[in-house]
């Protein structure tokens, strides 16, 4: 008997459908003793979804387990393979399928490889719906939710009014935390034009969770458009969404689970490349520049750093400085090779051509930071426009930045 | 007096019927008038409302002087006056399907509204839709065989939405689906229709629909059975 304000099989079933249809486009169907599983892996292996019907969900469950005479042991009914195209016509309409059907009824017989979906409709029309299905092997995904470090329990409503926020057309978000705080934002790769992109951030306080744990700070990136499908069936159970998570590159897993269902989608995260990058040997100096003589980017950028138009020196020193931009925080004592860099490409910039500098934000790198931190930072308010300058040679001011930078620079290393 | 449209392709035959009373004017001089236009020039021109807005209304004016004439249509919508001439062909032979009264075997009259939803999600990878009409079950069948696996819809003989039930033989036809869509538009406009068979498993639809005005008009559609017939799956 369903409660008040619960959800009918036929709609939840359908929308589980909807939300499987996301990942893939087929399905495993496997009714076993205790109920009824659904599982879905996208084609890249990067997201796998999972829902199960406990019996105890249907009005009417049986279930059994067909003897070979050949063999000795029961063997148990393996898992079929449907087409989601073939299903989704099924419970196409999942509004109307509330206000129409009555009853929905599904049968399998493994024999004969199909599956049967009988709805009882208004007006005592009976739609059935005979669909072929193969046998596939059974599907797991491994991911042990206990390990992670960082565990968020949300109710769904208020995870679907973030996501809503995101355009349709964002195909990934970044979930970022630490004991603080949680933000949703937009992911964003390095080479964004940010002048022409709309960027999305929603931060929480702990507080707003049912349940808050973070035990290590991270920052994960994942799928949105994968994830959209089970927040809306996560919305139709009104069952609270559990998200567990470790560092980049780990899965996230987003999960539900009452009484008579579960599901789970755990999602692949990007893995840092910033890391990766920054680790990589610095690009040879020695080369000469792939730019041709004096090339002054003029184009504008809200954002960071040098603006060189051309070679993989800038773009380096653009994961570089960018990462700094971000937080403001005290760089690692690893960094300090980074300076070095720094004097070396400010040199040779210097040497080479006249560009643009907008603005450049410095954490400190060695014990002479508090030093250094203050300067930068007036550097870095000085560079943008001629006024600042003061008493300064004006004839190029932005010159005189990479001059004094240089010097600076210099004189920490000594 | 009245009004046929007959718009004929192989192997089906649409008609509407419009009584005079529907026109604000109808003039019809001579006993009979037949001609036949290309359709393809009504559907560039869009002339015919695809998309009016809700609260507008076209007014058509149809004139035809005579043989050799072409048919004048004026079309006034919003202030904006549309004049068409369309040059007229050789009446050609109305496919006769020789569909009589006394031949039919089945019929049902249904309330369209049940019909509707089953029509727009009929499985279109299924060449043929099936028809079942029983005076046991399961009465009346709609059947599809696609890609996916097979689909039936039964509908009761005691449904709310039946309102006449005569079937007296147990009959199993199909017919190429992709003749049967374009009734859609039909069963969409309609309140009510009518399904029939005859002794030669020919179908004819006929969609009841009632204007604004509470004025009544009749698509009727005809259509052969498909000729290569598997053993209808049940």
């Amino acid at each position: 008997v369903a409660a008040k304000g619960q959800m009918t099989f036929e709609v939840l079933f359908g929308r589980a459908i909807h939300a499987i249809a996301r990942i893939s486009d087929e399905f495993s169907f496997d009714p076993i003793e205790k109920g009824l599983a659904l599982r879905s892996v996208n084609s890249s292996r990067s997201a796998y979804a999972y829902v199960f019907f406990s019996s105890m969900f249907f009005q009417h469950y049986c279930w059994t387990a067909m003897s070979q005479p050949c063999q000795k042991e029961k063997q148990l009914s393996l898992p079929c393979k449907l087409i989601i195209k073939s299903v989704l016509p099924v419970f196409r309409c999942v509004n109307v399928l509330e206000r129409n059907v009555e009853k929905c009824s599904i049968y399998t017989n493994i024999n004969d490889h199909r599956v049967t979906f009988q709805l009882l409709c208004k007006y005592g029309v009976v739609k059935t719906y005979k669909l072929t299905c193969q046998e596939c092997d059974p599907l797991q995904a491994v991911f042990a939710k206990h390990m992670c470090p960082n565990i968020l329990k949300v109710h769904s409503r208020l995870l679907a009014d973030i996501m809503i926020h995101f355009p349709t057309s964002q195909e990934e978000v970044t979930l970022s935390v630490t004991p603080m705080k949680v933000c949703f934002k937009s992911y964003t790769e390095e080479d964004t034009d940010f002048s022409k992109t709309m960027l999305t951030e929603i931060q929480l306080n702990p507080d707003e969770f049912d349940y808050f744990q973070v035990g290590v700070d991270s920052e994960v990136t994942f799928c949105l458009k994968e994830l959209r499908g089970l927040l809306a069936f996560s919305e139709a159970t009104s069952v609270p969404v559990s998200i567990h998570f470790d560092v980049s590159g780990k899965p996230i897993a987003f999960s539900i689970e009452d009484m008579v269902l579960e599901a789970s989608f755990i999602l692949a995260t990007l893995s840092d490349v910033e890391k990766e990058t920054a680790s990589q040997q610095p690009p040879d100096f020695s080369q000469k520049p792939p730019w041709d003589g004096i090339a002054p980017n003029t184009e504008p950028n809200t954002t960071t750093t040098f603006n060189c138009n051309a070679g993989n020196i800038c773009r380096w020193q653009v994961y570089f400085t960018r990462r700094h931009c971000k937080d403001f925080k005290v760089a690692k004592a690893s960094e300090i090779i980074n300076l070095q860099i720094l004097h070396h490409v400010v040199s040779y910039f210097y040497k080479c051509c006249i560009f643009q500098f907008h603005s450049l934000f410095f954490g400190a790198v060695s014990c002479k930071e508090d030093a250094i931190s203050h300067t930068f930072h007036s550097l870095a308010t000085a560079s943008d426009t001629e006024e600042d300058f003061g008493n300064v040679q004006t004839q190029h001011p932005k010159y005189w930045c990479i001059t004094a930078l240089t010097e600076l620079v210099q004189s920490t290393l000594l | 007096c009245s009004l046929f449209l007959n718009y004929k392709r192989q192997k089906f035959r649409f008609s509407c019927l419009c009584h005079a009373e529907i026109f604000q004017e109808f003039a019809v001089q001579e006993k009979s008038v037949m001609f036949w236009i290309n359709l393809s020039v009504l559907d560039c021109l869009t002339i015919f409302g695809t998309s009016s807005l809700p609260g507008t209304s076209t007014a058509l004016r149809m004139c035809y002087r005579g043989y050799g004439y072409p048919l004048m249509l004026f079309l006034e919508e919003g202030g904006v006056v549309t004049v068409c001439k369309i040059n007229t062909q050789e009446p050609d032979e109305l496919l006769d399907f020789d569909f009589c009264s006394k031949n039919v075997v089945n019929k049902i009259i249904l309330q369209s509204e049940g019909l509707r939803e089953a029509f727009a999600e009929l499985d279109m990878t299924s060449e043929v839709l099936q028809i079942t009409m029983s005076p046991d079950k399961p009465y009346f069948r709609l059947s599809t065989f696609g890609n996916a696996g097979s689909a039936h819809l039964d509908y009761p003989r005691d449904s709310d939405l039946m309102e006449t039930f005569h079937c007296n033989q147990t009959q199993t036809n199909r017919y190429k689906i992709s003749l049967l869509k374009p009734s859609t538009k039909a069963l969409a406009l309609s309140c009510k229709v009518s399904i029939r068979t005859d002794t030669r498993g020919f179908l004819s639809l006929q969609y009841m629909i009632r204007n604004e005005d509470g004025q009544i008009c009749f698509v009727e559609y005809y259509c052969c059975p498909d000729e290569d017939i598997a053993e209808a799956e049940l």
